[in-house]
């Protein structure tokens, strides 16, 4: 694949910025380290600029990874030999006959190509705690409590080490969807064998790499953990004090987070229903969602209770059962099979 | 004193919604669980269905309790609480009664369309601004979206019901996201949909609000 994208550059200088990231992050997390034990501030216009750096490279980071989408789109196109193109088309009719949801003919003009989206594999990850920065820095000029933004920063840190240690997007770039595609670009399998090939990529282009819910469901939903991790913060404080200003700041993240889930996991439907057909209830992924939608609903009812005391309180623990419900939601497509499954 | 008591309903009546989530969570984990240890992907097509038809029939009551404490919590915006109350047994009635004779879809159906008609009475209240309607919270965008999220549920519901017809499926499913979307839109920030609306006609809205 080295000669048909520059996957070095890219691999190279994303893994420059995302060492720049985790220096960044370190010192802001460094300070929320040293805030969170004194009772007066620490350094906060400093810290401030760095929390700002930091979301300043995630999002350069974001561009990058970008571009190189871009490039597999433009370098990638699936092209079948011209004698294969009119067999491919009666067969393709041929099956979209009496289907719901038909694949399009080949066209030679225009051969399909690679639309993938930004948050596709670990890339993922770095969509999610992108967002998280970007919203936990929202949250830490919204509010000047040095204690809460230290919480903010210690987590910022922690979501920066993951991804430098764990998951990288930057250092073996897309490993699942190389594999995939690899052959058809790399060997020289010809005839009959390449079509089969094609016959193999071409519906999971459409129905999965090139699906338009593709770029709604899954972004929609990393940007509503994004901010149950902060409704998490906010409940956490509000266990410990009754500060009115956390828990405002919590309640309008949750609203934003639950608008958020809430179209996300109604996005996926219509999806699952093209993708899959209509029997997809009770695979573990959904239960999951189906239960972290529950908790955060009853969260928000609790909230209008708030005022109460016993309900300050009995809230404040579902924001952080939401927040553990998401982990374990997330952590589903690993440990359960199903539809969702990113493993075997 | 009478106020007081309509407040406790309502607490109450969240309280039920809250217990029944819960419920649905914890069933839905043990799902999960016992997908997993059962191995239910690997198993043939007829299995599976079979799994899926016994968590159904797992699940089924307390889906129903939900439809019902949705159909209840509708006319709470309308009734006074001994109406309510009233509204409420007889629906449950009703429901059981068709359940009995004409089979639990059918009683099922009936009470989502119930819901459905009394929702639709509230939202068009609500968005004529009707002083009548009882809610937790003032505020004329706060009231219809907080109708259009309750209407939406209702119609997703409903929806199920429709699932073997792929058309009318996918309509009444892009009318309950409209309606979930909006209404969250307008509950959660009804005083930017204020400022915007003042913004685009110039005037104050219904209510002052």
């Amino acid at each position: 694949m080295e000669t048909l994208l520059p996957l070095s550059l890219y691999s190279q200088t994303g893994h420059l910025l995302l060492v720049l990231l985790l220096l960044l992050a370190g010192f802001t997390g460094f300070s929320g380290v040293v805030n969170l034990f004194r009772s007066t501030p620490f350094l906060p216009r400093t810290t401030t600029v760095l929390f700002a750096l930091t979301t300043i490279v995630f999002l350069g980071g974001f561009l990058w990874i970008s571009w190189f989408h871009y490039q597999i789109y433009q370098l990638l196109p699936l092209e079948l030999p011209e004698p294969f193109v009119q067999m491919l088309n009666r067969q393709l009719a041929a099956m979209n006959k009496g289907a719901e949801y038909g694949l399009p003919l080949y066209n030679s003009d225009a051969p399909p190509r690679y639309v993938l989206p930004l948050w596709l594999e670990n890339g993922k990850y770095y969509f999610w705690f992108m967002c998280y920065s970007c919203m936990a820095l929202i949250g830490h000029l919204r509010l000047n409590k040095h204690r809460f933004r230290a919480v903010l920063h210690i987590l910022l840190i922690v979501q920066v080490a993951i991804l430098y240690m764990k998951t990288d997007p930057y250092l073996e770039p897309l490993p699942q969807f190389f594999n995939e595609v690899g052959p058809w670009f790399t060997s020289p399998v010809q005839g009959y064998q390449r079509f089969g090939l094609f016959m193999k990529l071409y519906p999971k282009m459409i129905f999965y790499y090139n699906a338009h819910y593709m770029w709604f469901h899954p972004p929609l939903l990393f940007l509503s953990y994004a901010c149950i991790t902060m409704t998490f913060v906010s409940s956490v404080f509000m266990l410990i004090k009754r500060d009115l200003d956390i828990e405002r700041l919590g309640y309008d993240y949750a609203k934003l987070g639950y608008f958020l889930l809430t179209l996300g996991m109604l996005l996926g439907y219509p999806w699952a229903l093209k993708a899959w057909g209509p029997n997809w209830w009770w695979d573990p992924k959904i239960c999951s969602s189906i239960m972290m939608w529950a908790i955060y609903s009853t969260y928000l009812h609790t909230r209008l209770y708030a005022n109460k005391p016993a309900m300050w309180y009995f809230s404040s623990i579902l924001g952080i059962v939401c927040f553990f419900a998401m982990i374990f939601t997330f952590l589903t497509s690993f440990f359960f099979p199903g539809e969702h499954s990113f493993v075997g | 004193m009478v106020m007081k008591k309509k407040a406790s309903f309502d607490f109450y009546l969240i309280l039920s919604t809250v217990a029944v989530l819960f419920i649905i969570s914890v069933i839905c984990v043990y799902g999960m669980f016992y997908f997993k240890l059962a191995q239910i992907h690997h198993l043939p097509p007829a299995d599976k269905m079979a799994y899926m038809k016994s968590m159904n029939a797992v699940i089924a009551p307390f889906i129903i309790a939900l439809i019902l404490l949705l159909g209840i919590c509708v006319p709470k915006r309308l009734l006074p609480t001994i109406w309510l109350n009233r509204f409420a047994v007889a629906l449950s009635l009703l429901g059981v009664g068709l359940s009995i004779g004409l089979g639990i879809k059918t009683g099922l159906v009936f009470v989502l369309v119930a819901s459905l008609g009394l929702q639709l009475l509230v939202l068009g209240l609500a968005v004529a601004g009707s002083k009548r309607l009882h809610f937790e919270k003032s505020g004329y965008w706060m009231r219809v979206g907080s109708s259009l999220i309750h209407l939406g549920i209702i119609l997703f519901v409903l929806d199920v019901f429709f699932y073997k017809m792929p058309r009318l499926h996918l309509l009444l499913f892009w009318v309950t996201t409209g309606a979930t979307v909006f209404g969250m839109l307008f509950c959660f920030y009804s005083d930017s949909v204020v400022r915007l609306v003042r913004r685009v006609t110039g005037k104050a809205t219904v209510n002052g609000d």
